[in-house]
């Protein structure tokens, strides 16, 4: 039982982990929370679930897609909703208005696309269950699981060794000094925002893999849950952010399992303001160093 | 009378109770803090005030009051750790508190769950028998229904004119400048000797019973609330009165709750757009005119206007 529940946890918690390093990496560059994230993953599960039933593509083909479906919305968002109001000196808090509006709107066209029903992907992808003595797993969980893991790792080393990861950095760091080097931090920034969007487009495709209902209105509940995450691991924290979703997963899970079932979409935001008492820089930032803007 | 009509009075009724709310989101911006929780404050005071008034018999305007006081002494346990929080923390935990609230609502017994409650005592109906008993009716040769709206209008009227009133001479005051020297810079405002934590406070928890005072009008209004009116969506509603009516003038939530009230209704032929067009606005409001369509400037132009080009009082505070 406790095993079983931890596998669930954590599988569950990757995808909430790929969400959080979208929102992590956009604030990383840009020191704002994009709220439209999280219906760029509703879309991302609606761009995979097309791919699958309409085009008959295979899974992997279908999450390629939906990724280039999500870094296509991504530039979109940036030219549209941050750009203009980089250009302005305005205050902190319009970027934030802004993705709101970006928000509203792609679930309102989602709604006026897809209609309000639920749907899922074909049973053929819930596939058989693989049985280790004290916990079983499926082949979605798997492949639900090991593509989370493939992504982190792709980004940490896209970050970490490569020359566009070095500029990110750069821009994260400093803005203007980065601009200063020689680095063209508005290409930094609409390519930080493509990529925070083809993730979570993929978390997307994986969340609905594994829970066969993709509405247009899952983008706001898991939106949310993404921003836990992200305040628990602390602002601009991609690490933090990876382990801050395992952490939420695996309470959600398990506040299921032994007992509070209904309280489960509260678990996030329970803990976040527990925790906000106690730690406000997140639980793995020191204090200063990405925390309060 | 055409006019009188109880369609157009339940719209005036939600322009009336949407200003509130708006002026609510404004308090708290006045000292530069977003707080998106003040749906979870009109949901506290919704129910309280439901509940009072249903379960334990109590007069609605106790009922109402309390619902407002609830919401500001909740506010006082949460705003501790969360005024100390700037900016986009604030956003966001506050925006999780209402999502707790909601959950909550959801699966405690006293609410209803999901189904919420119904059959919440009626503001209109007890002031038409008000009307009724007076004979204040039969002069103006009104039905019951109509005169118990119109009660309502009215009554929503004078509250919100108190509040106006309050915020207005709040302003005027030492707080109401304390709250400005905030919203300008926080820092610099410490250093002149302003207690940050003091005034931040205050602002959310008065912005709080505001809100919670809203929520109880608007349960007695509509007789049903469940969960779902206070949802994210409710935040966002809110959210925009303040933005696209003018976050830095106090006529601006009135505006904007009263365009944005009516806006749906007049555009009711492409109701599937609505939200559409609302997301577009809020985008393209941020991009032309960050601070709403009652700006400082064209506030003062308006008062300088209405006063003849006199110098108008207190406008060179700016």
């Amino acid at each position: 039982m406790f095993f079983q529940q931890l596998v669930n946890g954590l599988t569950l918690g990757s995808s909430y982990a790929v969400i959080a390093i979208g929102y992590t990496l956009i604030f990383g560059v840009l020191n704002i929370i994009n709220m439209a994230h999280g219906e760029i993953f509703m879309l991302g599960a609606f761009i995979g679930l097309l791919l699958v039933t309409k085009f008959q593509f295979g899974i992997f083909t279908a999450l390629l897609g939906a990724m280039v479906g999500g870094a296509i919305l991504g530039y979109l968002l940036e030219r549209t909703a941050l750009r203009p109001l980089r250009q302005k000196k305005v205050s902190h808090l319009a970027p934030l208005i802004s993705t709101i509006g970006v928000a509203i709107f792609l679930e309102s066209v989602a709604l006026n696309l897809f209609g309000p029903q639920t749907r899922a992907f074909p049973s053929e992808f819930s596939g058989h269950l693989l049985d280790f003595s004290f916990f079983k797993i499926s082949m979605i969980q798997v492949i639900s699981l090991g593509t989370a893991v493939f992504l982190m790792l792709v980004l940490q080393l896209l970050i970490e060794k490569t020359k566009v990861g070095k500029s990110i950095r750069a821009t994260a760091e400093n803005v203007e000094t980065a601009g200063l080097l020689g680095i063209n931090t508005n290409k930094v920034i609409v390519w930080t925002v493509m990529l925070a969007s083809a993730l979570g487009a993929a978390a997307g495709v994986l969340v609905a893999l594994s829970f066969d209902a993709i509405e247009p209105t899952m983008g706001v509940m898991m939106g949310f849950k993404g921003l836990a995450v992200l305040i628990l691991g602390g602002l601009g924290n991609i690490k933090g952010a990876m382990a801050g979703g395992f952490i939420l997963g695996v309470a959600e899970v398990f506040s299921v399992a032994y007992g509070a079932s209904s309280y489960r979409d509260a678990v996030g935001f329970g803990m976040i303001i527990i925790l906000l008492f106690w730690r406000p820089q997140g639980l793995f930032s020191k204090a200063g160093e990405g925390g309060r803007p | 009378m055409d006019i009188l009509n109880p369609y157009y009075l339940q719209i005036v009724t939600f322009i009336l109770i949407n200003a509130i709310l708006g002026i609510s989101i404004y308090i708290t911006l006045s000292t530069g803090q977003m707080s998106l929780g003040n749906a979870g404050f009109m949901s506290l005071g919704a129910y309280a005030s439901a509940i009072l008034t249903m379960k334990l018999g109590l007069p609605l305007a106790f009922g109402i009051f309390t619902g407002g006081v609830l919401a500001a002494l909740v506010a006082l346990l949460i705003g501790l750790p969360t005024t100390r929080l700037q900016g986009l923390y604030l956003a966001i935990a506050t925006l999780g508190f209402g999502e707790v609230i909601r959950v909550v609502a959801l699966n405690l017994e006293i609410t209803n769950g999901a189904l919420g409650i119904s059959g919440i005592p009626s503001l209109s109906i007890t002031l038409g028998k008000v009307f009724n008993s007076t004979g204040l009716a039969e002069a103006l040769s009104l039905d019951f229904q109509v005169a118990g709206q119109l009660g309502l209008v009215v009554l929503l009227l004078l509250i919100l004119i108190c509040v106006l009133t309050f915020q207005l001479l709040l302003e005027k005051s030492r707080i109401g400048r304390a709250f400005a020297a905030i919203k300008e810079d926080e820092h610099a405002a410490e250093v002149m000797g302003v207690n940050v934590v003091y005034y931040k406070m205050l602002s959310f928890i008065i912005g709080a019973f505001v809100a919670g005072l809203a929520g109880a009008l608007y349960a007695h209004s509509t007789f049903f609330i469940n969960p779902t009116d206070f949802s994210y969506h409710k935040v966002v509603d809110i959210l925009l009165y303040a933005v696209f009516g003018g976050s830095n003038v106090i006529w601006g939530p009135v505006l904007g709750a009263f365009i944005l009230t009516l806006l749906p209704e007049v555009l009711r032929f492409m109701a599937d757009y609505r939200a559409m067009l609302y997301g577009a606005l809020l985008v393209i409001m941020m991009v032309f005119r960050p601070n709403g369509i009652l700006s400082r400037e064209l506030a003062a132009k308006i008062r300088t206007f209405l006063c003849f080009g006199k110098k108008s009082p207190g406008g060179d505070r700016q």
